[in-house]
Order: C-alpha cells, then sequence, then structure tokens
C-alpha cells in the first residue's frame, strides 16, 4: 500500500470520533450537536474505507457509502425536528429542553 | 457476464409486506379524503402486520436448518422467523391500541411510520452481516424518532424526539465505529466470517466488540446505557411508547444474542462478563429508581430498563437454555408491557392529561376489566404464579445458575423483592378511593367507548396468563428457534 500506513488513518478517525463525541455532549445548539454526530459517523466511514483497502476487498466501502445515505436520512429527520421546535417557538438549546426530568 | 443473485422472496416476505402496508398508508395520506384516511391507513397496516406475521409463521415452518441468503449478509431461520411473528404481532395490537388516540389529521404517516418501523424489526433480526445490522437498527430507529415526535403540538413529544434522535444516533455512531474496528481486525463483516477469520489485531477487536455492545445496549435501554428511555417513554404519544418499550427490545436482544453468538465466540469470555455487569446495573438501577416515579409512564420505563436486566442474564448465560429464557421471557414481557401500556392510554385518553399513581386512583373500581387487566400486568412484571412471568424469570435465573452465574440469581432474587414495592404500589393506587369530590372527568368529556383497546389489553392479558398454562409449546418453539444458533 502506497501513503500512509494505516495506523493513521485510524489516528485521524479516533481524533474525529473524539471531536464529534465531545461535541455532542458539550454543545448546546442542536444543530451544532447534529453536525458532531455527522462528524462521529464520518470517523467510522473513514475507518471502514481505510480498512477495506488494507483487507482488500470491498465490503467496507459499500458499507460506507450506504452509511452516507443513512446519515443524510437522520440529519433530514433532525433537522424536521428542529424546524418543528423553532415554529413552536420552544429555545433551541439542548439544556434547556428539560421538560421531561424526574 | 455477472450472475444475478438468486434472491429467496419467501424469506423476505414479511419485510415486504410491512413495507408495503406502509406504502398504501402514505398514499392514503395523499390520495383520500380526510374523512376516509384513518380507517384505510389503520386497516392496511394491520392486514400488513397480520399478513407479516403469517409469512413468518410459514417461513418458520419452512426452514428446518438456518441458510444464509444475499452473500451472505442475511440470516433465513428459525431465530428471525420466531422474532418477526412475536414483533408482527405486537404491531398489531398496537395498531388496535392507536386506533382511538387523538390527533391532528396525520394519521396516515403515524400509520406508515409504524409499519415502516415494523418492517426495519423484521430485516433487522435476520441480518447476518454488520452492514444489515446497521441499516436495518437505522431504518427502526428513524422511523422511531419521527414516531415519538409526531404530536408536534405538545411541546413534550419534541422534546422526546430530538432527545431520542440524539442520544439515539450517538449510539448508532458508537456501534458503527465499533462495526469498523472489527472490520478491521477480521477483514470480514459476515458474522460467521468475522467467527472464522484469524483475529489479526486482537486490540481492534476487542475495542471494537466493546462498542458494538454498547450501541446496542443503547437499543435494548439497559444502564447504563439507558438515560434516554424515560424521558422518551414519558414524552412519546403513549401508544408508540407501547410499540418501543415491546418491539425495539424484542429486535434488539433478539439480534444480541445471534451477533454474540455467532460472531465472538471465541470472545465469549469477555462478553459474558460485559453483558452480566450490564444486567445487573440495569437490574439494580431500573428497580431502585423506578421507586421514585410519580408518573406512570415513566415508572413503567424504568421497570422496562430493569425487566431489560432480567433479560440480558439469558443473554450473558451464553447457552441454549439462556436462548430460550430470553425468547420465552420476551414473548411474556412483551405482552405485558404492551397491555400496561395500553391501560395507560385508556387513561390518559380518559383525563385527558399525563398519568400519575394519583390518576389511576379508582380505575379498578370505574373499569374494573382495565384494573383487572393492569393488576395481571404488574403481577406479571413483579414474576407472580399465574402470570408466564414467574417462568420468565425463573428461566433465566436456571439458566444462568447452570453456566456459574450464581451471583446474577442472588442479585435477580433481590431485585424481583424490590420490585415488588413500586408494582404492588399501582395496584394499591388503583382501588383508591378517590378523594371525596374529586371528579375524574375528562375536561372534553368522557372519550367515546373504544372496542379496540379493549381487544388489544384483552389479548395482552390472554397471552401474560396464557403463558403460565402452555409453557412447554412455547419453550419447544423457542427451542427450535434458537438450534439455529451455533451454540
Amino acid at each position: 500500500m502506497n501513503g500512509p500506513g494505516i495506523g493513521w488513518y485510524v489516528i485521524v478517525a479516533a481524533i474525529l470520533f473524539a471531536t464529534g463525541a465531545m461535541g455532542v455532549m458539550l454543545r448546546r445548539s442542536p444543530l451544532i450537536v447534529l453536525l458532531s454526530l455527522e462528524i462521529m459517523l464520518n470517523a467510522g466511514n473513514l475507518t471502514l474505507v481505510a480498512f477495506s483497502r488494507q483487507a482488500g476487498n470491498l465490503d467496507g466501502q459499500i458499507f460506507a457509502l450506504a452509511v452516507m445515505a443513512v446519515a443524510a436520512g437522520e440529519v433530514a429527520v433532525g433537522l424536521g425536528l428542529i424546524v418543528a421546535m423553532a415554529r413552536r417557538r420552544l429555545a433551541l438549546d439542548v439544556d434547556q429542553a428539560s421538560a421531561l426530568r424526574g | 457476464m455477472i450472475d444475478t443473485p438468486s434472491v429467496d422472496w419467501l424469506a423476505l416476505s414479511p419485510t415486504l409486506a410491512l413495507l408495503g402496508a406502509s406504502a398504501v398508508a402514505l398514499l392514503v395520506a395523499v390520495l383520500l379524503p380526510a374523512w376516509m384516511r384513518k380507517g384505510v391507513a389503520a386497516g392496511a397496516t394491520f392486514l400488513g402486520f397480520a399478513l407479516a406475521a403469517v409469512l413468518a409463521g410459514v417461513v418458520y415452518e419452512d426452514t428446518p436448518r438456518p441458510e444464509a441468503l444475499l452473500a451472505n449478509s442475511m440470516y433465513r431461520d428459525r431465530l428471525a422467523a420466531l422474532a418477526a411473528v412475536v414483533l408482527a404481532v405486537i404491531g398489531a395490537v398496537v395498531v388496535l391500541v392507536s386506533w382511538a388516540e387523538r390527533r391532528r389529521d396525520n394519521h396516515g404517516e403515524y400509520y406508515a411510520l409504524l409499519a415502516a418501523a415494523g418492517a426495519g424489526m423484521v430485516f433487522f433480526v435476520g441480518a447476518g452481516n454488520l452492514m444489515t445490522l446497521f441499516l436495518g437498527l437505522e431504518w427502526f430507529s428513524i422511523s422511531l424518532y419521527v414516531l415519538v415526535a409526531l404530536d408536534t403540538d405538545r411541546a413534550t413529544s419534541l422534546e422526546a424526539g430530538l432527545k431520542y434522535l440524539i442520544v439515539g444516533g450517538f449510539g448508532s455512531a458508537v456501534l458503527l465505529f465499533g462495526s469498523a474496528l472489527v472490520y478491521g481486525a477480521t477483514g470480514e463483516l459476515g458474522f460467521s466470517q468475522i467467527a472464522a477469520a484469524e483475529a489479526g489485531q486482537d486490540a481492534f477487536l476487542v475495542a471494537g466488540l466493546a462498542m458494538i455492545l454498547a450501541g446496542l445496549a443503547f437499543k435494548v435501554s439497559a444502564a447504563p446505557f439507558h438515560m434516554w428511555t424515560p424521558d422518551v417513554y414519558q414524552g412519546a404519544p403513549t401508544s408508540v411508547t407501547a410499540f418501543m418499550s415491546a418491539a425495539t427490545k424484542t429486535a434488539a436482544l433478539v439480534l444480541t444474542l445471534r451477533l454474540l453468538v455467532t460472531a465472538f465466540p471465541e470472545e465469549s469470555e469477555i462478553w459474558t462478563v460485559a453483558v452480566a455487569v450490564i444486567a445487573s446495573v440495569s437490574m439494580v438501577w431500573g428497580n431502585l429508581a423506578a421507586l421514585a416515579q410519580r408518573d406512570v409512564k415513566r415508572l413503567l420505563a424504568y421497570s422496562s430498563i430493569a425487566q431489560a436486566g432480567f433479560m440480558l442474564i439469558g443473554v450473558a448465560a451464553y447457552s441454549e437454555r439462556g436462548g430460550e429464557a430470553l425468547l420465552y421471557y420476551l414473548v411474556v414481557y412483551s405482552a405485558m408491557s404492551v397491555g400496561a401500556f395500553a391501560v395507560v392510554a385508556v387513561r390518559e385518553r380518559e383525563l385527558a392529561k399525563p398519568v400519575t399513581l394519583e390518576g389511576l386512583a379508582g380505575l379498578g373500581w370505574e373499569r374494573p376489566l382495565y384494573g383487572l387487566a393492569l393488576w395481571v400486568f404488574m403481577l406479571g412484571f413483579a414474576g407472580f404464579p399465574l402470570t408466564g412471568g414467574i417462568f420468565a424469570k425463573l428461566f433465566v435465573f436456571s439458566a444462568a445458575y447452570d453456566s456459574g452465574d450464581w451471583w446474577l440469581v442472588l442479585l435477580g432474587v433481590a431485585a424481583t423483592a424490590v420490585s415488588l414495592a413500586y408494582y404492588l404500589n399501582v395496584v394499591r393506587w388503583l382501588y383508591m378511593r378517590t378523594a371525596a369530590g374529586t371528579p375524574l372527568v375528562a375536561v372534553g368529556g368522557s372519550p367515546p367507548h373504544d372496542p379496540a383497546v379493549g381487544v388489544a389489553v384483552a389479548a395482552c392479558a390472554v397471552v401474560t396468563v396464557g403463558s403460565f398454562f402452555v409453557v412447554q409449546p412455547i419453550l419447544d418453539l423457542a427451542s427450535e428457534a434458537v438450534d439455529s444458533l451455533p451454540f
């Protein structure tokens, strides 16, 4: 294999995954949270594609393509929810969504 | 010339029947006049679920030994077929529960999403590689995110939907990354190929296994991955909660069993311990937190976390008996859970506000049959005789004991004892006289008589009690289903 070794890809993906996970946990705007979820999914995609090259079969790349489609669907639903909340003038802040607790 | 793969349409037929029902319900929302929409959409969805149950039954009869389909991406076996029957019956009962739900004019969308979620689950339980696992999981999860948030005029429904989306998406991403690591370690995606592969980088494999397990535990709503459950169960429309609590758990637990046993037999020493720990944390935390709840849907949510813990004991046992115990437990649990939420839905429609324990007061006198049914479900959850709940618990405990996990048995018995407090508390509130002069009539008057939900509750009660008397037939079915796994 030309280019950097597999370890580097995994390290980049792990950093991406951690960035996304921190974003989901720390940021308050649901839009940024959705974005962070995307970053997490793409960390998985990068790993899949890198390992697919290493393993010499295409399973991982096909998986990554399918994940992209699914991620788009998930974001569409998330944005729809955010629009519905904005229409009802609910605060777009994850920390303030606390009517349900106990 | 490229060979076109031959597709086993019969094995896919339950999924396709539900997808068809979903398409019909969605078209109904656009093409038919408003007054016909509810009836046609609900009818089509009910027929879809019924057809899926029958077709899955045919697949069960017709598949004496497991087969791998479509480049090993799907399994056609009795485990998937039995789980599909259970899921389809849950779906059909939930259609009955949903019938009288007050909603804006979005019946078509509601039933379309319900059928789509059911189709995703039926697909999911037959998954044979990590890709179909992820796709099936997202398929039903995305449908459920929308279903939870469907009452857009209630702020709590939207809040629950957003929370479920964020936490569910997080769980899926963890599962995906874990799948990628397992793929990296073995170069394979198929479950049986992963088991056969020489694990190259062991650290990747174990880390991936841990992340996949965590991702599935989010869906099973086992502690410590349960934090979304109470909020979402409370905020979602009650009929959706009924569906989620029974069907999502069934699908996720069956797949957890299949994945761990098929793909990771070499690592069984690791995952049996991990699953046992998750099970014990769920039992302890679910039962203790349920003691403090006033809202009945929230209480049942914590109860479902605890029940997930009991069911995971069957997985942790890593034996055929454990698998049988899990399947038996799932049948009984699904009936009790759908039934209990259905009674809550009835009460909620009557009071036109969320049901607290105080809101249940007097239900046993005002509506004796619903009260009796809820009583049966609570006793079943607690594991009393004359309901299948007792055998469900006994079977998982004996499976755990056979595998040497005696400490899980002790913890389970202790957790059951604690759970008596809140289950019996619900029964106590049912027969509490309401404070003098407090009218319990709904703001908008009593809702119209609704035989559909009555039929649903009766069916759930029959299964709950019936499973006590016909243990052996259910166990035989479960044992043939578990035979398709390589123990």
